[in-house]
């Protein structure tokens, strides 16, 4: 029964390490150094503070504060001059728009109060994204708020008006053109339609001047859109239906998070492992970095990173061979018992599978595209006829761009939506061919790497400041409204554009222009294009009618790319590396932002650093620590990949990398904060090409240990310990589930009575908290198998309850501030725990399964932290609701201390306005502030806080209820983690209306409370997690 | 009893003297007055000034004279028709005012008389707020009297000082000719503060008493103003403008929510933006107290020209001091209170129509929050939400909850700590 395996956190709770079982029974990990204080009687007699001083200035103090507290507050309220109709205070407005920034795309609705954007929440309208929102979406309008950012264009370093910047680019830019010459524009890859047509427009309008636009993207899909421009003549990227996908394999593909269409994928995969359907997909992976979609996977392969393409050949060869087709030339494999398991599985789904690589190597995708097509997925799975454009770039033409800059014969380049000096591989050379460019610009919004290097730096808005469209997918549109008034002195790029050119319009009117003609007559629901943009303007979005079209059948060289395959050549050193992106960071277009940056990683659960992973049997090997803490530092190594060398990098052991790679995020380097600090190192540069396109491992790598174990690690991942108690998390596998035999997966927990054995929720020692049938009775279900911990849910409560950010010091003494915690738990084989085989279980670390559980304050019924606070602070209320009062708190902890599931956090500081977190807060500024949600107290220093199940918006949904003189509908009122999590594991609502979906799922036999057993009858319920084994 | 007696002839006395007041004022034209400034304001006043000033129209003062009544008749009835007709009066006005057609007043000719009568009677009379010099002498009697009360007992004190001096003066003499009569020695005068330490010395026990009575009321007040710190009940700062809720609210009737609406939808009720002002300021152009001078306010914030009736671009928002503060802490929806509860604004805000100065009515202290909450029922008819809450409920709790007849806020959990902080 899969009940019985152990759970740990990390490798110091697996090899019980003296300091863990030290640590694990304090609450709190700090050290007083009372002692050494109290001790010291130097610092004691050498103390200028006499006893009578001391007592002077407390009776000034208590003095000054007492006057200080006598003064009338004299508060001013200013109303606007012409209130507009629908902007109330008070009242929050909704904005439909879109968030695409080259490398996530997501249909979002933009909360604004009194005119200020301050939350971001999916548009459930979208029938892309589904009201999806993921991590980096969510932390989006921080970014807003970033006082960093530009406040006026800038020539050479220097603020200048737009006019005299529009008239030195004008002037110049004329030059440049009427002599004929090379002007290149280096954006991420637009799929705006408004945009591309301005950008041809320009083309046409300097005939003859040489312009040329190339899409660059930081983390590059080159190889695919080249496979399939071989197999199906489009250099596009196919569009995914992984709902209907009973069989999925993937081969290096992080499709939960740094894919594209990764939103859309998520939400698609987590309809497909409902295991009440009857069915539930079936999903492989493999592997080196333990990543989002790998920790998910119900069979995880680690691989090396040079196997990825011998993989896809036997693979491929597989299938072939079952299906009568031809096979390929394959390179000889390891793990050819897994990828007969997955080729049977995928043949025998055959319609309705899919395959996927993260590779960027043309012959690995033409062969993941030859799978797919003899399986017949394409029509079903995946579709090239209505593909996606949401990656752009080829590889080639930047390295061509750049040999021509090199050259000194670009006389212009402009850059928008990338960072290149940052972001490209040192051997392309990019920063000395920028400086052979005559005219350099740049569209930025903050200052990054490249702006620089620019002579021109077009200060441009943020995305909730701008106009757009968007088209990611074939016969799909997006609208990108503004929901504020540019906070600065900017113009977008298209405006900059469009009055370079000459042209008397606004980009409002310009994409106004572009849907009348182009979308407008596709439709007939709207008579007059006045009804039609205004609704697509509420919406967000407009779906055309697709047409049917003939598939293309495949045509991709597979004996070329099995040959190419071949070539790929395994590391002669002992690592290999892959650069991967981390959830929270991504390709680091957003790194500046310290709630993306305080996410801890739901692999590592490290936070604000980026380091070499390695699996914990080679960090033992070479004798690097393998636990860190407050006290626990990690050993540093000098790294050099592809010759380039990074020094005194930290070494972070990590369970499930594959043996024999390293791993190492992309994105960091950057700067964050006032005082522009940096954060870990940036490994871009150290990215090699293969076969003309940027390649994600590299096989060249050497490392020296350092022999220093100095650098601080902010880990949150030992913190909060189960204790041991194995009844937090519970899993079973799709055919002990299948049984229907509750006893067998999720079993009641018992207790012996006088009357013989009763269910815990039977015998109390209380009485009967009256909630029940009373009004309404909040609760909450997450369904374990739906979490893919990606922290979107996370992140999304960070912004609605004004969560402050403490910083990689304070997090390293555990004092982070989320109210909600993914808890990851590693899982060791049952046989070994049952044999207490601590030997063997050494081995699960090296592939273990994961398991994700959203953690935050469980409302119970019968709270222990009510019982314990001296001063009432925290009461239970009859929506049952666990309330915790602020302005009542005195700070003692016990109720943390009491708490079984270690969900309450302190505020040790007041991090509004002390200097030491004045780099990081974003409410320490006027412009951070503005994000705060104006219905959610500040917390105080010396006050304890914790989840409140958005009891705000709980109140919100209540009142327009009862201004309506109806019941609240379920699903109305959604928490701010329910209504972000991308594949609805979250369900809240009202246990007291019998017809909703929190009461059914409550009931379902899948349902569970975490530690149910001590009886605090918590109203978060957890649906057992089933894995298709 | 002659006390009573006394009292009770007093009020005989005031009713008697209000009486013959009454008897003896002109009634008719009282109520002819009233008559026609009620008229005038329904039908005139938004396009004429009882006074000189133009708005739409002229203003209507001396208008009573310069014309015949007759004309005056057929004119406010049909102008269009006297003008038609080729009256050389009428259509001097028409060209004079730049040929903007008067529309037909539906009125006959005793309600023109009236509405005549009460513009001559307006402009023969200085405009006297009557009203509010009656509520501001209320305020500053109120304020004489605390003041005079203090002085009174400093008064009695030095009264009591001198009083004192003198008897002991008087005391002393005689003491000193009784001295001399029995040919004693004649007594040695002691100094003021002498005596009263002698006094101490043989009287402990009542000045122990008395120290003690001092000591705690001190103790009493202390606690008391201690007790207040926070608590602005009565705070009425001045305002950048001398806006009179008495005026507006009370006098003119006009609803709480026409300028602050969103009490009925938002957390805030709202301090109305300048252009909801201009719905009636655009022609009131002038106040009964301060002329144009605070009304001008309104204009500069907005850049409007009255003459012209256009708007500049040099717009400024006006800044007003907010009355009422809550602690960041609390969360306040007016809309709860004034939608679905339907809760009457005075009830926390106090007789608003009677102030000419924002002011703080309530405490707006936990405790007072809470009692209310204690002590209102619920408005339940015809809620749906409401409804399904007590359909839910079973039948014990339905009985016990309606053991007093009503169910209260609180008793639906609405003195919950996470109801107000959060």
């Amino acid at each position: 029964m899969s009940n019985n395996k152990k759970y740990w956190k990390g490798v110091e709770e697996l090899k019980e390490t003296p300091s863990f079982q030290e640590s694990k029974n304090k609450e709190f990990s700090e050290l007083l150094p009372t002692e050494e204080f109290l001790g010291d009687s130097n610092l004691l007699e050498n103390s200028q503070t006499t006893r009578r001083d001391f007592l002077k200035y407390l009776g000034f103090g208590v003095t000054a504060a007492s006057l200080a507290a006598c003064e009338t507050p004299v508060n001013k309220v200013i109303p606007y001059v012409v209130k507009t109709d629908k902007t109330n205070p008070g009242v929050a407005n909704y904005f439909a728009t879109t968030y695409t920034d080259g490398n996530d795309y997501c249909d979002i609705l933009v909360k604004t109060r009194e005119g200020r954007p301050i939350k971001i929440e999916g548009n459930k309208l979208s029938p892309l994204t589904k009201g999806a929102v993921n991590a980096r979406v969510n932390s989006s309008v921080l970014s807003l708020y970033d006082s960093n950012r530009f406040k006026s264009p800038m020539i050479d370093g220097a603020e200048v008006s737009w006019s005299s910047f529009d008239s030195s680019v004008k002037k110049e830019l004329t030059a440049i053109l009427s002599k004929g010459g090379k002007v290149r524009l280096l954006t991420n890859s637009i799929t705006s339609p408004s945009t591309l047509r301005l950008i041809s427009e320009f083309v046409e309008a300097n005939p003859e001047a040489d312009i040329n636009h190339v899409s660059y993207d930081a983390v590059s899909y080159s190889g695919m859109l080249e496979a399939n421009l071989e197999s199906f003549g489009k250099a596009a990227l196919p569009s995914y239906n992984i709902a209907k996908a009973k069989s999925i394999v993937s081969i290096g593909a992080d499709f939960m998070s740094s894919f594209p269409s990764s939103i859309e994928l998520t939400n698609q995969y987590a309809q497909g492992r409902k295991p009440e359907n009857g069915w539930m997909s079936k999903h492989f992976q493999f592997e080196s970095s333990l990543s989002l979609t790998g920790s998910n996977a119900d069979v995880r392969v680690p691989i090396k990173l040079s196997q990825h393409g011998s993989v896809v050949a036997n693979l491929y060869n597989y299938i072939a061979a079952k299906l009568g087709a031809s096979k390929i030339s394959a390179p000889e494999t390891s793990v050819s018992e897994k990828i007969a398991a997955a080729g049977d599985h995928l043949i025998a789904n055959k319609g309705a599978s899919i395959v996927l690589s993260g590779s960027n190597n043309k012959a690995v995708q033409v062969l993941v595209n030859g799978i797919n097509d003899m399986l017949g997925n394409y029509g079903s799975t995946l579709d090239i006829v209505n593909h996606s454009n949401e990656r752009k770039g080829v590889d080639s033409e930047v390295v061509a761009l750049v040999k021509e800059m090199k050259s000194g014969s670009i006389d212009a380049l402009m850059m928008m939506g990338v960072n290149p000096t940052l972001t490209m591989p040192s051997s392309v050379g990019f920063n000395e061919a920028l400086a052979k460019v005559k005219m350099t610009m740049s569209f930025a919004a903050r200052p990054n790497e490249t702006t620089a290097n620019t002579k021109y730096i077009a200060a441009t808005p943020n995305y909730l400041e701008s106009w757009g469209d968007t088209n990611p997918k074939v016969g799909y549109y997006g609208l990108v409204q503004p929901s504020i008034n540019p906070l600065f002195d900017t113009k977008q790029f298209e405006d900059c554009m469009l009055s370079w050119m000459g042209k008397n319009e606004s980009f409002y009117d310009y994409v106004r222009g572009t849907w009348e003609a182009a979308t407008y007559p596709t439709q007939t629901e709207s008579l007059i294009f006045e009804d039609f943009w205004n609704s697509k303007l509420h919406d967000g979005f407009y779906m055309m009618e697709s047409a049917a079209s003939a598939p293309i059948a495949f045509a991709g060289n597979t004996s070329a790319a099995a040959s190419a395959i071949a070539k790929i050549t395994p590391t002669s050193g002992e690592f290999e590396l892959e650069f991967y992106e981390k959830v929270g960071i991504g390709n680091g277009n957003q790194s500046s932002n310290p709630w993306l940056q305080e996410l801890p990683d739901p692999i590592s659960k490290i936070t604000w650093d980026n380091y070499v992973a390695m699996n914990p049997a080679d960090a033992r090997e070479k004798e690097f620590a393998t636990n860190y803490g407050e006290q626990e530092n990690a050993h540093t190594v000098n790294l050099t990949v592809n010759g380039v060398t990074f020094e005194n990098i930290p070494v972070v052991a990590q369970p499930g990398q594959a043996k024999g790679t390293l791993g190492v995020a992309l994105g960091y380097g950057q700067a964050i904060g006032k005082s522009n600090e940096i954060i870990g190192f940036n490994a871009y540069p150290a990215m090699g090409m293969a076969n003309g396109t940027i390649s994600k491992f590299s096989v060249e790598v050497s490392m020296e240990a350092t022999g220093n174990r100095d650098h601080q690690i902010a880990t949150t991942q030992t913190h909060q310990t189960v204790m041991g108690r194995t009844s937090v998390v519970r899993e079973t596998d799709l055919s002990t589930f299948s049984t229907g035999d509750i006893n067998k997966f999720n079993p009641p927990h018992m207790i012996a009575t006088h009357d013989g054995p009763k269910s815990v929720n039977e015998v109390d020692l209380w009485a009967e908290h009256p909630v029940k049938d009373v009004g309404h009775h909040w609760g909450m279900s997450i369904d374990l198998n739906s979490c893919i911990g990606c922290g979107s849910c996370v992140t999304s409560c960070n912004s609605e309850n004004n969560v402050p950010v403490v910083g990689k010091d304070e997090v390293r003494r555990s004092r982070e501030m989320h109210w909600m915690r993914i808890d990851r738990y590693f899982s060791s084989n049952a046989q070994d725990v049952e044999e207490r085989n601590y030997t063997e279980m050494e081995s699960p670390e090296e592939n273990p399964q994961v398991v994700h559980q959203p953690m935050m304050c469980q409302h119970c019924n019968h709270a222990p932290c009510e019982t314990v606070c001296p001063v009432a602070a925290t009461t239970h209320s009859n929506e049952g609701l666990n309330q915790m009062t602020y302005n009542r708190c005195i700070g003692t902890r016990y109720c943390a201390n009491n708490c079984p599931y270690k969900v309450r956090r302190f505020n040790w500081f007041s991090y509004q306005n002390l200097d030491m977190f004045a780099d990081l807060n974003p409410s320490q500024d006027d412009l951070g502030r503005m994000v705060l949600n104006p219905d959610v107290t500040v917390r105080a220093r010396g006050v304890m806080e914790k989840c409140s199940l958005c009891v705000q918006r709980i109140q919100t949904g209540k009142l327009d209820a009862k201004k309506e003189g109806r019941m609240v509908i379920d699903g109305e009122i959604e928490t701010a983690c329910s209504s972000a999590c991308p594949t609805n594991a979250i369900t809240f609502g009202d246990l007291n209306d019998t017809n909703s979906l929190v009461r059914k799922a409550s009931e379902s036999n899948r349902s569970y409370r975490v530690i149910e057993e001590v009886g605090t009858q918590p109203n978060i319920y957890y649906q057992v997690k089933v894995r298709n084994t | 009893m002659k006390l009573l007696l006394f009292s009770k002839s007093k009020v005989y006395f005031k009713a008697l003297f209000l009486f013959v007041f009454l008897i003896s004022l002109p009634s008719t034209k009282v109520v002819a007055q009233e008559d026609g400034e009620k008229l005038f304001k329904s039908y005139c006043a938004s396009c004429h000034s009882p006074g000189a000033n133009q708005l739409v129209g002229p203003g209507l003062a001396g208008v009573y004279d310069k014309y015949e009544r007759e004309w005056l008749y057929s004119w406010i009835k049909n102008s269009q028709a006297l003008i038609a007709s080729g009256d050389a009066e009428a259509v001097a006005v028409y060209e004079q005012y730049n040929k903007v057609l008067m529309p037909n007043q539906p009125v006959n000719n005793e309600q023109i008389d009236a509405i005549l009568d009460y513009i001559k009677v307006y402009n023969e009379s200085a405009p006297e707020p009557a009203s509010t010099a009656v509520v501001d002498a209320g305020g500053e009697e109120a304020e004489e009297a605390s003041d005079s009360s203090v002085f009174i007992i400093l008064g009695l004190i030095v009264l009591f000082l001198i009083i004192i001096s003198i008897l002991r003066g008087v005391s002393h003499s005689m003491q000193t000719v009784k001295a001399e009569q029995d040919g004693g020695e004649s007594p040695e005068e002691v100094s003021m503060p002498q005596a009263l330490v002698n006094w101490i010395n043989s009287n402990k026990t009542i000045v122990a008493l008395i120290s003690i009575v001092i000591v705690a009321s001190i103790a009493k007040l202390g606690w008391d103003s201690a007790v207040d710190i926070g608590i602005y009940t009565g705070y009425e700062p001045e305002q950048p403008i001398k806006f009179s809720h008495k005026l507006h609210a009370g006098t003119n009737g006009i609803d709480c929510n026409y300028c602050h609406s969103s009490a009925s939808y938002s957390k805030s009720a709202g301090i109305p933006s300048p252009n909801l002002c201009m719905n009636c300021h655009t022609y009131i152009q002038e106040g009964p107290e301060y002329g144009k001078e605070e009304i001008a306010k309104i204009y500069a914030a907005l850049d409007f020209d009255p003459v012209t009736k256009t708007y500049g671009p040099n717009q400024k928002p006006i800044k007003w001091v907010k009355v009422h503060n809550l602690p960041d802490h609390v969360y306040f929806n007016h809309s709860q209170h004034v939608t679905v509860g339907k809760i009457a604004c005075q009830k926390c805000h106090g007789p608003v129509e009677e102030y000419t100065v924002g002011k703080q009515h309530a405490s707006l202290t936990m405790g007072w929050c809470i009692n209310c909450h204690r002590e209102t029922k619920v408005q339940m008819q015809d809620n749906g939400y409401y409804d399904e809450i007590h359909k839910r409920l079973p039948e014990d709790l339905k009985a016990q909850y309606l053991e007093d007849g009503t169910i209260t806020v609180s008793e639906l959990g609405g003195i919950e700590c996470a109801k107000c902080h959060y």
